[in-house]
């Protein structure tokens, strides 16, 4: 059954990123399957307007201000009126939210709620509990949590942080992790791509005293771990002879590692690239042997499938969700600390000297296992068990004659009920203040719902038309015809 | 009652000319031509009271001191002392002096801009007007009606050379998404909007495109173009 999906979040192309990629790569999917799509993010600087991207995808940049990273301010209602023209001139039934940091995600899972719609989150991220930045975002993604129909999260770890910062049940939380356009990260040789096989040499195993080349390709941030790497950096180049690097990214960050290389006179074996467009990623990933990746929290990390899927090894942090995302022959783990990642670098480097590890067959195991037409399979499970059409016991994987033990405000088969009592009382759990605040957000969010029916009914919006579907040849000239008459 | 939602209303004269209206303004019955005729002279009286009271309001200043002594009927009728003679008719006639009196009791800073705000909404005319005229061969001419009796229409004729496309789009106003004709001409930046002030529903926007398409270039074109488009 094909639904209409609205994916909402802030974070858009233009803009390059994580997340910006899952929305379009999933969204384009989805619409292979025969689902209509639209993206609703804020207007960037030149791209402004509704606008059209391949496949019939249709992205609204709605003109907001835009406040921090991308970000717009967060006005809890101010996005309603304008939300809800497009939930009904689309004829929106599943609201799909991407990213605990974006205000538009959360307005339009409230909105989505008081309209009766259905409405999925999707987390992209890991948070802490303790800072006091942390526990306000937890507070907010607790909000919208209450009344949501499911969450998806990227990985086990993820989910497993989701649950504890909004206090959600787990059933209602599903794991579909990232994926990784497989062609787009190709080793420099392999079988499959005849051609690039620009010269006849065949990748050589490497011998004791070939050079090995280590890439690190990241945002040069605090959290993603360049302190890590500059405390290791002149240790696994003072350990391994004949072993370079490649560091590619840009940041805050950036300036540490300039000064320890100029400290240790290391220009001679570290090529610093500063930030690379997201294509050309591939380009620097296959010039390397070792992927190495020092991050210190991430939720899935698919930056160590594209790696691994252009054949490299990875070295990484066992933190977060990494843990999950590859097998064990293609990566070598480390503890977060500098000891033991210069550790696992010596052991990753010794173990392709020895030939032990077959790199050139990364590239088809990662193809296998990462594709996001899987992913967009999965995600309409989801989309399938929010509206109804799977049972109860089919999209939670329990028995049906238990269902009313474990949760009081469930409705009919495990579909979240729109009745507004039962969502007040959803939201009146939150906490002692919280849950009156959040009880009299969702109330007046009601009213401008039901003033909005007054002030512009419904049956003054136009209903959009939608993209062209492929038709076979025959409906196509009877159409035709039909046009000219 | 005076005006409706927004409508299309198409004339076609000659196979090769098209004239599209989009008006708010109803299909003209007896008794709705005698409303309209019983509002323009209500409005008629209405805004010659507002000037009447003003008048009064400037002779009780003192601005007006030396101008009050044309109580003499003058001889020849095209004269401004006979204008002046009208004025003090007015001025003593039994309106006329409710009209002082009114004067007298309003201040002049709250007389002044009610009055031209009320002038300003009785110029304000009951229904818009656009219209799309379309020749083949010569070109397009937009129009559309004014919002008050004291301006005129703003046409602007495109010919056909100058008309890159036509084209329906969406975009954001105000809260809303809205569909609206543009016309792109050659060596402009700015797109012309095709009924910019009404901007009618999606179906007449359609149907607009449609025929325009029709009528401007050959018949085989559209039938293309609408296929890919629809």
């Amino acid at each position: 059954m094909p639904y209409n999906i609205a994916m909402v979040s802030d974070f858009f192309f233009p803009q390059p990123g994580g997340v910006e990629s899952h929305i379009y790569q999933l969204s384009s999917k989805l619409i292979d399957r025969g689902h209509k799509v639209i993206i609703i993010t804020h207007a960037y600087e030149d791209r402004t307007g509704i606008r059209y991207l391949t496949n019939g995808l249709k992205v609204y940049h709605v003109p907001f201000f835009v406040m921090y990273r991308a970000s717009t301010f967060p006005t809890v209602f101010s996005f309603f009126p304008i939300f809800r023209n497009i939930a009904i001139r689309e004829e929106i039934q599943i609201v799909h939210g991407h990213g605990s940091m974006s205000p538009f995600c959360h307005e339009a899972i409230l909105h989505g709620r008081t309209m009766g719609l259905r409405t999925v989150f999707t987390d992209h991220s890991l948070f802490g509990f303790a800072d006091a930045g942390s526990i306000l975002t937890n507070k907010l993604l607790k909000f919208t949590m209450s009344d949501v129909d499911h969450v998806i999260c990227v990985s086990h770890t993820c989910k497993e942080n989701t649950v504890l910062r909004a206090s959600l049940d787990p059933l209602m939380v599903s794991v579909i992790p990232n994926a990784v356009v497989a062609e787009n990260f190709r080793p420099l040789y392999h079988p499959s791509y005849p051609s690039d096989f620009s010269t006849t040499s065949l990748p050589q195993h490497l011998g004791p005293h070939d050079t090995i080349t280590i890439v690190v390709i990241s945002r040069l941030f605090y959290n993603k771990g360049t302190d890590l790497l500059v405390a290791a950096l002149p240790r696994i180049l003072a350990n391994n002879a004949n072993v370079r690097f490649i560091i590619a990214g840009s940041g805050p960050k950036a300036i540490d590692l300039e000064q320890m290389l100029e400290r240790n006179v290391l220009h001679d074996r570290v090529e610093l690239l500063g930030p690379v467009r997201h294509e050309e990623v591939r380009d620097v990933m296959v010039r390397g042997h070792i992927y190495l990746h020092p991050s210190l929290t991430e939720a899935f990390g698919t930056v160590i499938v594209e790696a691994a899927s252009c054949g490299l090894y990875v070295v990484c942090t066992q933190v977060g969700g990494i843990p999950e995302v590859l097998p064990g022959h293609m990566t070598v783990f480390a503890k977060p600390e500098e000891d033991d990642l210069v550790a696992a670098t010596g052991r990753a480097i010794a173990e392709l000297r020895a030939n032990k590890v077959r790199t050139g067959d990364f590239h088809d195991q990662v193809k296998k296992m990462y594709s996001w037409t899987d992913v967009a399979k999965r995600t309409e499970r989801v989309y399938d068990g929010i509206s109804g059409a799977l049972s109860e016991a089919d999209f939670y994987g329990y028995e049906a004659a238990d269902a009313a033990s474990w949760s009081a405000t469930r409705g009919r088969a495990g579909v979240q009920s729109f009745a507004l009592i039962d969502r007040l009382k959803r939201y009146y759990g939150c906490g002692i203040w919280a849950g009156k605040l959040f009880c009299l957000c969702a109330v007046i969010d009601y009213i401008i719902f039901l003033l909005l029916e007054l002030w512009a009914p419904r049956d003054a919006i136009d209903i959009a038309r939608n993209w062209p579907k492929k038709v076979k040849q025959e409906n196509l000239t009877a159409d035709d015809s039909s046009f000219r008459r | 009652m005076l005006t409706t939602a927004p409508h299309l209303r198409t004339r076609r004269p000659s196979p090769t000319t098209v004239e599209y209206t989009v008006s708010t303004s109803p299909t003209l019955t007896l008794p709705l031509r005698l409303l309209l005729i019983t509002t323009i002279i209500f409005r008629v009286l209405i805004g010659w009271s507002v000037l009447l009271i003003l008048y009064s309001k400037y002779l009780l200043s003192n601005l007006a001191a030396a101008t009050s002594t044309h109580n003499v009927q003058p001889e020849t009728i095209v004269s401004i002392d006979y204008l002046y003679y009208i004025l003090h008719l007015l001025h003593t006639s039994k309106p006329g002096q409710f009209a002082t009196t009114l004067a007298a009791l309003t201040p002049p800073t709250l007389l002044i801009p009610l009055s031209l705000v009320l002038l300003h909404i009785l110029l304000q005319r009951p229904h818009t007007t656009e219209t799309l005229l379309v020749l083949r061969g010569l070109g397009i001419q937009t129009s559309s009606s004014s919002a008050s009796y004291l301006s005129s229409a703003t046409t602007r004729f495109i010919p056909t050379e100058k008309v890159q496309d036509i084209l329906v789009n969406e975009a954001f106003r105000g809260f809303e998404v809205r569909y609206y004709l543009v016309v792109v001409v050659e060596g402009e930046d700015d797109v012309v909007v095709v009924f910019p002030r009404l901007l009618p529903r999606r179906k007449v926007v359609e149907s607009v495109w449609r025929g325009v398409r029709g009528c401007l270039w050959e018949e085989g074109r559209v039938g293309g173009l609408s296929a890919k488009g629809g």
